[in-house]
């Protein structure tokens, strides 16, 4: 699947082209590892430097490619990439097996469950700015979701979907895209579980007009 | 979809994402908070994790097995293959002599990576730490690793 | 890769009351119940494959074993 979709150009401040798709391989992956992390380990020493709170420092680097690699056979592990300017500018991973409804009026039917979404870290404003630069395109990560609501779609899970959210990121997923927060999971570091009902899914992906 | 509707949503939707790190799991969940602003942002972790890529990327610049430069460098396999599989493990100081000479590197900041002296210089830890994001223990080193790995060797050799 | 194919499925009246219920239950068409079994025994079998345990755990606490054959 290649679908052309808009970022915003944040230099611009113009709409530009990219391509969202799920045949994401292995160099998707490496390019991750080759170009991002590196970013993110720099702006997390400036943030660091700058005195920011709370200091942020790498808890470990290994990374188990081989896996990520059987994870590209699997039928219930779809993965996302957002491509512009040739770079890979956001990947993400759902599975769609494993995890169910936790909202009371739908427990237990099945959902897209988010694992993993990321943007490259120069579209990140706060990691960009430690680094004394502007972020490059925006929207990212919402554009992601809203490829995840319509894969719940197309299963048959009407939209359903569920995440576990960041600290920094719960009220974007509750307040701009609308998601209902169940409770905090101590089985995942006790971050906050966000949920999706068909009806708050449909109005997140109609741009509020449903 | 109206066009109109869908951009005016995506830059709505783009100025809150600029709000936080809008990612689940993404490399910003793989760090950890330090406690206090006045202890090194860079812990012993990162240091060993430096001393064990570096090893490898100059054992591989080489083209050489665990087992080849055990021979070579007259070092214990089993040590050596611990040293490279387990970060946890401190290396013995005279292996970490034999690994110096057999490539060339200055000792005493060899020793502070694997552990074995202590080290508080800032700029010493952050520079591991840069190097050992840059390095990835994929076969056949890249442009970008062999340029890290030389400057940090030139880095070294000027503690 | 979305082409799909087509293909006729014989079921025995407990396994189609299975299904049924399961559609049911889960809101889902019977077809996307299948498409769920055939994705749960496709990772589970890989996990299997790769040395990995399958357990269910019960209220105690206390794990037993299931294994896909």
């Amino acid at each position: 699947m290649r679908v052309i979709v808009e970022l915003l150009d944040h230099q611009s401040g113009e709409f530009i082209e990219a391509e969202l798709f799920d045949e994401v391989t292995i160099d998707h992956f490496l390019e991750t590892q080759r170009e991002w992390r590196p970013v993110v380990t720099e702006a997390a020493l400036y943030l660091a430097k700058a005195g920011a709170k709370p200091i942020l420092v790498p808890r470990h680097f290994h990374w188990d490619w081989t896996k990520k690699e059987a994870d590209l056979r699997m039928l219930a592990i779809t993965f996302y990439g957002l491509g512009c300017g040739g770079a890979l500018q956001g990947l993400m991973k759902l599975l769609t097996v494993g995890h169910t409804c936790r909202l009371p009026e739908q427990a237990g039917k099945p959902l897209v469950y988010v694992d993993y979404l990321e943007a490259a870290p120069w579209n990140i404003k706060p990691l960009m700015n430690a680094l004394g630069k502007a972020p490059r395109y925006g929207g990212i990560g919402t554009l992601l979701l809203e490829a995840a609501v319509q894969k719940s779609k197309d299963e048959g899970f009407k939209g359903r979907l569920a995440l576990h959210s960041l600290p920094t990121s719960e009220q974007f997923y509750l307040k701009a895209c609308g998601m209902t927060a169940v409770g905090r999971d101590p089985a995942k570091q006790n971050l906050l579980w966000l949920e999706y009902t068909p009806e708050q899914a449909e109005r997140f992906i109609t741009r509020g007009t449903a | 979809m109206n066009k109109e509707l869908d951009r005016k949503w995506l830059k709505k939707h783009a100025a809150l994402e600029d709000g936080g790190f809008v990612s689940v799991g993404g490399f910003i969940s793989t760090f950890e908070e330090k406690s206090s602003a006045g202890e090194e942002p860079v812990g012993v972790d990162a240091l060993k994790h430096a001393f064990v890529k570096l090893l490898q990327l100059k054992r591989r610049e080489r083209k050489l097995s665990v087992e080849e430069l055990a021979a070579k460098a007259d070092l214990d396999m089993a040590e050596l293959l611990r040293i490279e599989s387990d970060e946890g493990y401190v290396a013995a100081p005279f292996s970490v002599h034999k690994l110096a000479e057999f490539f060339k590197l200055p000792e005493r900041p060899l020793m502070a990576l694997a552990g074995l002296l202590k080290v508080k210089d800032a700029q010493f830890q952050q520079q591991a730490l840069r190097f050992a994001a840059r390095s990835e223990p994929v076969e056949k080193l890249s442009k970008e690793e062999h340029r890290a790995l030389e400057e940090y060797v030139k880095f070294l050799c000027e503690r | 890769m979305n082409t799909k194919k087509t293909m006729t499925l014989n079921l025995t009246e407990q396994e189609m009351e299975v299904l049924e219920s399961l559609s049911t239950q889960k809101d889902l068409t019977k077809t996307a119940v299948l498409r769920q079994a055939l994705r749960l025994y496709q990772l589970v079998d890989a996990r299997l494959a790769q040395g990995g345990k399958l357990f269910f755990e019960d209220g105690q606490k206390k794990k037993a074993e299931l294994m896909v054959l």
